[in-house]
């Protein structure tokens, strides 16, 4: 039977990674805080070396930072924010940037795990989101004010109100962090299975012999994913931060 | 495929480690703390400075075009100008030309009635010297003709009368 040769190794196995140092303590450090660290690390090496290159005419790392300030700037700041919104490019490039390259380890040879794909990192991500925006929203509106804008609609009447105050704070203060959260760790999780499953197969195949005639076929699919991974990583990180800057811009000025 | 369910009920793959959330919350909030504070406004600043150089250069770009289309007007106008002036004093030159040559054409007329006139006088005056003088020649002649021929002795002086009375008679019929 052919699924006989094909050896998928325990989910745990490529989730959960041992410690490399400080095992045992609440600092243990595994690949997966390892690879934040990096992407932290890589994105300040960036900004660096582009500040200091400083070029009229960018180019080579200068010109992909400046391409990614600009994306976010235009792209999630102005258009989400407004003119309002300057304070927050930082914030918003520095998340954007963070969960990026956190994505993009899944496709890194040798490494080929997204750190997103643990919950350890989408989850205290959302809650710094939820945190923000509440602030924002205290800081701007008044605590009263920002709360009651929050969760009553304007122009319904009063017996609907029944039925949506608790629908509204479900939506606005328990559902956005976790779909924020489940969205990127869904999304990374199945891409890190998906092209688990192909390199597994693909690999079972070409060696042990099993199936050399169609090998091309799950390795096409690896390929293909991969590329695909790219992109979800991209547009993962894109999604996260432009609703973090769409709530944080909500709170900021009331809708009603 | 048993194994991946053994290996998921011990270690639950979707909750999170806590020595995960320790170092991805220290990582993000370091790269946060970086990178608002000493990464992000140089790159920020230089965009925004190559902005503000480039809306100065097209500003200046724009004035200069502007100096530069007024200085060509000027010049078109100065040329128009200049071929207005130039149109005029060939004008005017040509006028006094005209003047000129009337002028001198009347004075060559004058000249010519003047010389004409002087000449006809000349004319006139010689004319009566030598008729003068031919009368008396003549008169010489025809008298020293007639003593030859009737070979007398003629009063001289009462001859004279008579042959200048004839050659009066004569330039009389011949006027």
């Amino acid at each position: 039977m052919l699924s006989a040769g094909i050896n998928f190794p325990p989910i745990s196995d490529v989730l959960n990674w041992r410690s490399i140092v400080f095992g045992g303590t609440p600092f243990a450090l595994n690949k997966v805080g390892l690879i934040t660290l990096v992407a932290a690390g890589l994105t300040l090496l960036l900004f660096f070396v582009a500040g200091h290159q400083a070029k009229l005419v960018p180019g080579g790392v200068q010109n992909f930072v400046e391409s990614i300030v600009d994306f976010i700037n235009n792209s999630i700041v102005y258009d989400v924010m407004g003119s309002e919104g300057a304070p927050w490019a930082p914030y918003l490039t520095g998340l954007f940037c963070f969960i990026l390259f956190c994505n993009l380890f899944e496709v890194i040879p040798f490494i080929q795990m997204p750190a997103t794909a643990r919950m350890s990192i989408p989850a205290p991500l959302a809650l710094m989101v939820w945190v923000t925006f509440i602030v924002v929203g205290i800081r701007n509106q008044g605590i009263g004010h920002y709360f009651k804008n929050a969760v009553i609609p304007s122009g319904v009447p009063g017996a609907l109100l029944v039925i949506l105050i608790p629908l509204e704070i479900l939506s606005n203060f328990i559902v956005r962090p976790f779909a924020l959260a489940v969205r990127l760790f869904g999304n990374l999780l199945a891409g890190h299975l998906l092209l688990l499953t192909f390199a597994v197969i693909s690999e079972a195949m070409f060696v042990r012999s099993i199936g050399l005639v169609v090998l091309p076929l799950p390795f096409a699919m690896l390929t293909a994913l991969t590329g695909y991974e790219i992109f979800v990583s991209a547009l993962q990180a894109f999604i996260f931060t432009i609703l973090s800057a769409l709530y944080i811009a909500e709170a900021m000025k009331s809708q009603h | 495929m048993t194994t991946v369910f053994i290996a998921a009920a011990s270690s639950n793959p979707i909750l999170p480690a806590t020595g995960e959330i320790v170092w991805s919350v220290l990582s993000f909030l370091l790269l946060l703390l970086v990178l608002g504070k000493w990464a992000y406004p140089p790159v920020k600043k230089m965009m925004a400075d190559r902005a503000a150089k480039i809306r100065n250069d097209l500003d200046a770009a724009e004035l200069a075009r502007a100096e530069a289309q007024r200085t060509l007007e000027e010049y078109r106008e100065q040329l128009a100008q200049a071929k207005r002036e130039a149109t005029h004093i060939l004008d005017e030159a040509r006028q006094t030309a005209e003047a000129l040559r009337a002028d001198l054409l009347v004075k060559a007329e004058e000249d010519v009635t003047i010389l004409r006139a002087r000449n006809q006088e000349a004319l006139r005056i010689e004319r009566q010297r030598v008729i003068a003088e031919l009368r008396t020649e003549v008169g010489s002649l025809a008298l020293e003709l007639a003593e030859k021929i009737i070979d007398a002795e003629v009063d001289r002086a009462a001859s004279q009368t008579l042959i200048d009375s004839f050659i009066s008679e004569i330039g009389a019929a011949q006027a």
